[in-house]
């Protein structure tokens, strides 16, 4: 086994707090499939047969237990629980499952969806024997209107800086917006070696990494990185140009004794992946470089490098938003061939539904019921003349004569009042809607 | 260039055409406006110095015309006759030259702006210009970037106002200048200098080639920003007011061709070398380009190049790269390599050149070495001579015999005094005549453990000046400046410091405390300002108090002092600052905290440990400890020896003094 698959699905979706306020993130339905099984299925179309995933008590309890949140998936799940409360960052949560890591690991979020290749990722992790390499797509602009937001808000989310080196695989920099107070430094050391430096921006982080084994034993020493993306990855980059990492003849046993006694000193060595002997040999006697220009080895003797792919195109979201939500909603359908309608679901031969939407198992749809470019949820009746469209309806919902819903979100188990008008709305679950309200760009959500 | 007839054809000749066909022009700036080149540049301005035998403006005047330039204006400022003989001789004012050269000269020129401001003034440029120095070396063919320029200036009406040639070479490169070092923020598709777009490339492999082709409006620009100086003043200055006044900078990036600036003589030793290796084809040393009766030579394997009438001795050497000019003789024996050597030179027997520049009329004699140095017009080299790295002996100095000179002499007939005296008219004054009549007047005698018994010559000292500019300008080789060390941990290493940074303040406080007599409110005030200024929690704050303090009589008498001096010393210093204490030691932990400092300093200083027992029970006197508080630190610092402790428990009622007595014992121990 070359690499052992990590899923973390133990977010809370803090993010869109509205939404998961009753299902948990992992668990929110996205083309009527729970989004966790999003990227699981993107494991197993890659041919992995195992995965550990990462998630909570009560999550772990829906997948087992509610039909509805079934995965339907041939891989075996290594399910572990961590404690909700315990606020533990993905960093944490590697730790946590240490024990259970063998070899190399790719960790994937559960809130990815994507169709990129991911042999891309894994490839530049093995051709460059790098420590970590990540998936990055170009960041989409979504176009849906946001139900309960007022016109386009800009989104608030300070941009990310990304350096990469000539080729647009190698990492060599990353800041926040938010730390750059005195603009943009990079270390003219870095320069001399990789004399050519895109920096983009308007990229977005898939969450998708793989990590050499030392990392996780790494983590397990180090105690206060909690964090994958905010702590593990920035540190790692910056990393690889420090010097314990590129000085030469490294004395290997006698260094690390040394470094042993230093007391923080000695977490650094280990996460130093040496390069075995074999390896070394060939990239002394062959002529391969991985750089032009001057006359040094090979990655300038770096052990610790870091790269990553970055999408052109094709689909990759992170369905941390409701902006996101909605949008992966919308492009779902399109990535598998799938029957739009479910064989169970029971359909007025009267009603109109656009080949643009989805209807879920036992839905009960009535006569002139008009559904285009929408999702409907498991479970859910449609009665008569009720017009849906550019909305997201969850399971058990009822939605009664004549209502007109339009670029909404309706949670799950409500029950809509006959004639109801929902324009831009985002409905909590368990609600009621008055008959022939009339609502606009609001969110209905009564938490109590 | 469609002839006449054909133009009135077509009657509505658009204005662009017209401008294409307008003839090419380029601003030559035959003047470098610094003195890096002195003292030689004293004797001959820096673009008439020979570069393999060439002078330099004519390396410039050949790529202008080989890219079409058909009108050059240079200008000149610093020895502007010699300039402008040379010129008058040069193939360039035949009346057959393909371009024609106006000589502007102006002794009112102070840098780059002034001429260029001069440029407007004098309206002399219709059309977009070629912009060099005089000492830039080059081949790359700019036909593409004017096209590129032109057609950006099309598109989009007079935003793009520059556009700068790079050359594209790996940092470390030998032709790379290493004051010249740039880091360069491009948008990679539209080539523009940009740092606000979403995509952007930083690039470090690049060479300022020193060539710019600049629009008419380049011109007002320097008329209307009159504090602009140099052409980096220029470029900041648009990058700045990029979004006000709309005006961009383009790069141009070549891939082959050569361009570099010389711009000191590191720079000098390397493009020479380049020329020889013929890295500067077309423009190569045998193909005589200048068109001078004489100058031809021929081309031999390993790049060894011979003028005309060149004798060498038997068994003399030339191993590569080698170009010697005409009626030069060489003796027996000799060993050259990598060197360029004038025309009309003579070098005797057994000499070893490596890396060698020699100018015209050099005489060495026998037994000579030298090497990478660059010998002027007419020096003299007596017998067995070693020149160093990095020498320079300046025109018609003489040196040796028997004499080595250490690396990077300068030597030069001009006095290093006389240069400030001229200071000021230097720039002014043409006529040299003055200056020269001058010198000669108050003539010092040259020293013979300098230039040797028969040598004539003032040694020129790099660092004369005390200023850093004044040494950077006398630097003739140019600086090697050392990349940032690659430090590990930044952050951590500069929050120690701050540690430390602290301990001195507070240590200056209460020396100033003491020798002013200021209230110990007023020292609690400042530490307390020092502590937000350092953001150094509490606790340090009084570890640090503490250790300072306890250190003082150390500090002050060194640490010499026995047992006695330092208690007696330290006793009435803590009875002084005890309210200073007394502010920072208020909770048990503070008590706790206090007495660890204590004892690691004293665990430090193990000699004075006797002294800890007077320093515990002083502070306990004055109240600053309480007596739980070392009780309870005596009973918790003492774990690692049981039996001892136990031995003194017996005594735990008694008074605090004993205690700390034992206490003390404990602790010496603990230092063994």
């Amino acid at each position: 086994m070359e690499l052992q698959a990590v899923l973390m699905a133990a977010g809370g979706g803090s993010r869109m707090m509205d939404l998961t306020y009753n299902t948990r993130k992992p668990l929110l339905p996205v083309g009527n499939k729970p989004l966790i099984w999003y990227p699981l299925n993107l494991l197993e179309r890659v041919g992995f047969e195992e995965v550990i995933v990462i998630t909570t008590k009560e999550v772990q309890k829906m997948i087992s237990t509610d039909p509805k949140m079934k995965l339907d998936v041939k891989m075996k799940l290594d399910i572990v629980c961590i404690q909700e409360d315990a606020d533990m960052g993905t960093a944490d949560a590697l730790r946590h499952i240490q024990q259970k890591i063998k070899t190399d690991i790719l960790v994937v979020s559960c809130d990815l969806i994507t169709d990129a290749a991911l042999h891309e990722v894994v490839d530049l992790f093995r051709a460059h024997n790098a420590t970590l390499s990540m998936l990055m797509s170009k960041a989409h602009e979504f176009t849906e209107t946001v139900p309960g937001q007022k016109g386009k808000k800009k989104t608030g989310e300070q941009r990310d800086f990304v350096g990469v080196d000539g080729t647009g695989k190698r990492l060599l920099f990353m800041a926040n917006e938010a730390d750059l107070d005195k603009g943009l430094v990079i270390r003219k050391s870095i320069m001399r070696k990789l004399p050519r430096m895109h920096i983009k921006t308007g990229l977005v982080d898939a969450h998708l990494y793989c990590l050499k084994k030392s990392v996780v034993d790494f983590l397990a020493d180090n105690k206060s990185v909690s964090s994958i993306r905010g702590e593990l990855v920035p540190y790692l980059v910056r990393k690889q140009f420090s010097k314990s990492m590129t000085s030469p003849n490294v004395n290997d046993e006698a260094d690390q004794k040394l470094k042993k006694k230093d007391g923080n000193a000695n977490l650094e060595i280990q996460i130093l992946s040496r390069d075995e002997v074999l390896l070394q040999l060939t990239r002394e006697r062959s002529c391969w470089n991985d750089h032009r220009g001057d006359m040094s080895e090979a990655y300038h003797g770096v052990r610790l490098r870091c790269y990553v792919h970055i999408m052109d195109e094709g689909m990759c979201y992170r369905v941390n938003t409701l902006a996101a939500y909605i949008e992966a909603n919308r492009l779902a359908p399109k990535l598998f061939d799938e029957p739009a309608v479910h064989p169970s679901a029971a359909i007025s031969v009267r009603c109109l539904i656009g080949a643009d939407s989805i209807i879920g198992a036992s839905c009960q749809i009535s006569d002139k019921a008009s559904i285009k470019r929408s999702m409907i949820g498991a479970s859910t009746t449609v009665r008569e003349k009720v017009k849906v469209t550019n909305s997201i309806i969850m399971h058990g919902v009822t939605i009664e004569e004549g209502c007109n819903i339009q670029g909404s979100v309706i949670c799950s188990n409500t029950v809509i009042g006959r004639g109801a008008d929902i324009k831009y709305c985002l409905v909590g679950s368990a609600q009621r809607i008055e008959p022939e309200g009339e609502h606009t760009t609001l969110s209905e959500c009564d938490w109590t | 260039m469609s002839s006449r007839g054909g133009k009135q054809k077509k009657g509505n000749v658009t204005s662009e055409q017209e401008e294409e066909e307008q003839p090419l022009q380029a601003v030559l700036v035959a003047d470098s406006f610094n003195r890096r080149f002195f003292p030689i540049s004293k004797d001959q301005p820096r673009a008439l110095l020979p570069l393999g035998n060439v002078a330099m403006i004519d390396y410039t005047l050949e790529f202008l015309t080989s890219t079409g330039v058909q009108e050059t204006f240079v200008f000149c400022c610093w020895m502007s006759n010699k300039i402008k003989d040379h010129l008058l001789k040069s193939k360039w004012c035949r009346p057959t030259s393909p371009n024609v050269v106006h000589i502007i000269t102006s002794d009112l020129y102070r840098s780059l702006g002034d001429v260029l401001r001069d440029v407007d003034a004098k309206n002399l440029v219709r059309n977009d210009f070629i912009l060099v120095y005089g000492d830039v070396v080059s081949n790359i063919d700019v036909s593409q970037a004017l096209q590129e320029h032109r057609h950006r200036r099309k598109v989009d009406k007079n935003i793009s106002v520059m556009t700068m040639v790079f050359k594209e070479s790996s940092p470390g490169h030998k032709s790379r200048c290493e004051e010249d070092d740039v880091i360069v923020a491009m948008d990679s598709k539209s080539k523009r200098f940009s740092m606000g777009t979403d995509e952007f490339e930083i690039r470090h492999d690049l060479l300022d080639c020193h060539i710019s082709i600049c629009s008419p409006q380049v011109a007002e620009l320097f008329t209307d920003n009159f504090d602009y100086q140099t052409r980096n003043d220029f470029v900041r200055g648009i990058l700045v007011n990029e979004e006000i006044l709309g005006n961009q900078i383009h790069l141009y990036v070549t891939q082959d061709g050569y361009g570099a600036r010389v711009s000191n003589l590191q720079m000098y030793d390397s493009v020479s070398s380049d020329m020889v290796r013929r890295w500067v084809y077309p423009l190569t040393p045998e193909a005589n380009f200048t068109d001078q009766q004489g100058q031809g030579c021929t081309h031999s394997r390993h790049n060894v190049y011979r003028g005309a009438e060149v004798s060498l001795g038997h068994g003399s050497q030339m191993e590569e790269n080698v170009l010697i000019g005409r009626d030069t003789s060489i003796g027996a024996n000799c060993h050259i390599s990598n060197s360029v050597i004038g025309n009309n030179c003579t070098i005797g027997d057994n000499v070893v050149l490596d890396r060698a520049h020699m100018w015209n009329n050099v005489h060495i004699s026998s037994n000579v070495e030298i090497h990478q140095s660059v010998v002027c017009d007419g020096a003299v080299v007596k017998e067995a001579v070693h020149l160093n790295k990095q020498c320079v002996l300046a025109y018609n100095v003489v040196i040796g015999p028997n004499l080595s000179l250490p690396d990077g002499t300068v030597v030069s007939m001009h006095h290093p005094e006389e240069e400030e005296e001229d200071d000021d008219d230097e720039f002014l004054s043409d006529d040299q005549e003055v200056g020269h009549s001058k010198d000669k007047t108050r003539q010092k005698a040259f020293n013979p453990a300098e230039v040797g018994p028969e040598g004539k010559g003032y040694i020129w000292k790099a660092s004369m000046n005390d200023t850093e500019d004044e040494e950077l300008a006398q630097c003739l080789w140019g600086l090697v400046l050392n990349p940032d060390p690659e430090s590990d941990s930044e952050s951590e290493a500069s929050e120690e410091s701050q540690d430390r940074t602290f301990q001195l303040e507070v240590l200056g406080t209460l020396q100033r405390g003491l020798e002013e007599n200021i209230v110990c409110d007023n020292l609690v005030l400042e530490i307390n300002s020092l502590k937000y200024a350092y953001n150094i929690t509490l606790k340090e704050v009084m570890q640090i108090l503490t250790r300072v303090v306890l250190e003082y009589p150390f500090q002050q008498q060194g640490t010499q002092l026995t047992t006695l001096q330092y208690t007696g010393s330290l006793l009435p210093l803590l009875k002084t600052w005890s309210p200073v204490f007394k502010n920072y030691i208020k909770r048990a932990q503070d008590h706790l905290d206090c007495l660890s400092a204590v004892e690691e300093l004293f665990l430090e200083q193990d000699t004075h440990q006797t002294a800890m027992v007077k320093v515990l029970m002083k502070m306990y006197q004055l109240e600053i400890l309480e007596e739980e508080a070392i009780l309870k630190w005596f009973s918790t610092g003492a774990t690692n020896d049981k039996s001892r402790q136990l031995r003194k428990n017996q005594g735990k009622q008694r008074m605090s003094l004993q205690r700390k007595e034992s206490e003390e014992d404990e602790s010496s121990e603990e230092g063994e």
